[in-house]
């Protein structure tokens, strides 16, 4: 019983997610992509969905949406930091900003 | 020939309300636009009700490796090379959509903005001609900003590792004061 519960909510945070990709797309493409972390050809497709798309690609028992850290290390230097100075939030902002950025490490 | 485009020009006036709104010094506005230094003058004072401060611009780049600032200009230049690199930006919509994403987060933490419009555009620059460069903290994988050159293989970041001082600025010393002040008050009034 619980666990069709947990796949109810998976399937409503999938077209919640959905649809505020859309929106943010619409009202600031750059910003949205950055948020999203996704890439232009993605972000087009996303926004020519129609609902019917958007319930179809919703109703699986995985989410859409991945998790912004990379791995273990990094999260627990983010909520378990001894010294921590109330930064946390920052640090856990500037982490997931330069994800990808493996790839373009400067040529130094 | 060197007639420019109406819409062209027209962008540039956008630009330069956007810059001028966000806080940019003149000199910010003078080299990124083409507009003559007379109608940024008046655009200037339309937008914000004011004269431009005038004097120089910040030129060195030791402020940004002190330590908050660092951690400031860490977070705006990540979101920057993000825009720019992954996303494929344009450099100055990338750079004012890197500014209010900035922002934003400051804003979430109800901190101080420590890295002012003018004091991001000459990080941007001090990158550009290679005088600052990344590097990856050996604890958390972050990129951070550090002078060029600088030998960065055991690099830890001051989040991870903050100075013994950091953080203990006197206004932060004098809240936590008065917050202790209050609960023995509290605990008087209880008891």
């Amino acid at each position: 019983m619980k666990n069709a519960n947990h796949l109810d909510e998976i399937q409503e945070l999938n077209l919640a997610y959905l649809l505020l990709a859309q929106r943010l797309l619409n009202d600031d493409r750059a910003a949205a992509m950055f948020r999203l972390k996704i890439d232009g050809e993605t972000a087009d497709l996303l926004l020519s969905l129609g609902a019917a798309q958007l319930t179809r690609l919703a109703r699986t028992n995985q989410l859409l949406c991945h998790f912004g850290f990379e791995g273990a290390e990094q999260l627990r230097q983010v909520v378990d930091n001894p010294r921590d100075n109330g930064l946390s939030q920052f640090h856990a902002s500037l982490l997931m900003a330069g994800r990808g950025a493996i790839s373009m490490s400067r040529g130094v | 020939m060197t007639q420019k485009s109406l819409v062209e020009e027209m962008q540039q006036v956008q630009l330069a309300i956007e810059l001028i709104e966000l806080g940019a010094r003149l000199q910010v506005l003078e080299t990124e636009t083409d507009l003559s230094r007379a109608r940024l003058i008046r655009l200037f004072k339309e937008v914000r009700g004011m004269s431009p401060p005038k004097g120089m611009l910040p030129f060195s780049t030791d402020w940004f490796i002190t330590w908050l600032p660092n951690v400031h200009a860490s977070l705006f230049y990540n979101i920057y090379r993000n825009l720019l690199e992954e996303q494929k930006c344009e450099r100055m919509q990338a750079f004012v959509t890197a500014y209010r994403l900035y922002g934003e987060q400051v804003g979430i933490d109800q901190a101080e903005p420590v890295l002012a419009l003018t004091r991001a555009w000459t990080l941007v620059r001090f990158f550009e001609s290679d005088l600052l460069q990344l590097s990856a903290c050996t604890h958390c994988s972050g990129h951070f900003v550090t002078h060029a050159h600088t030998p960065d293989h055991d690099y830890v970041c001051g989040i991870c590792m903050p100075p013994s001082r950091a953080g203990k600025t006197r206004k932060r010393r004098e809240r936590e004061a008065a917050e202790i002040e209050q609960e023995a008050a509290l605990v008087k009034c209880a008891g």
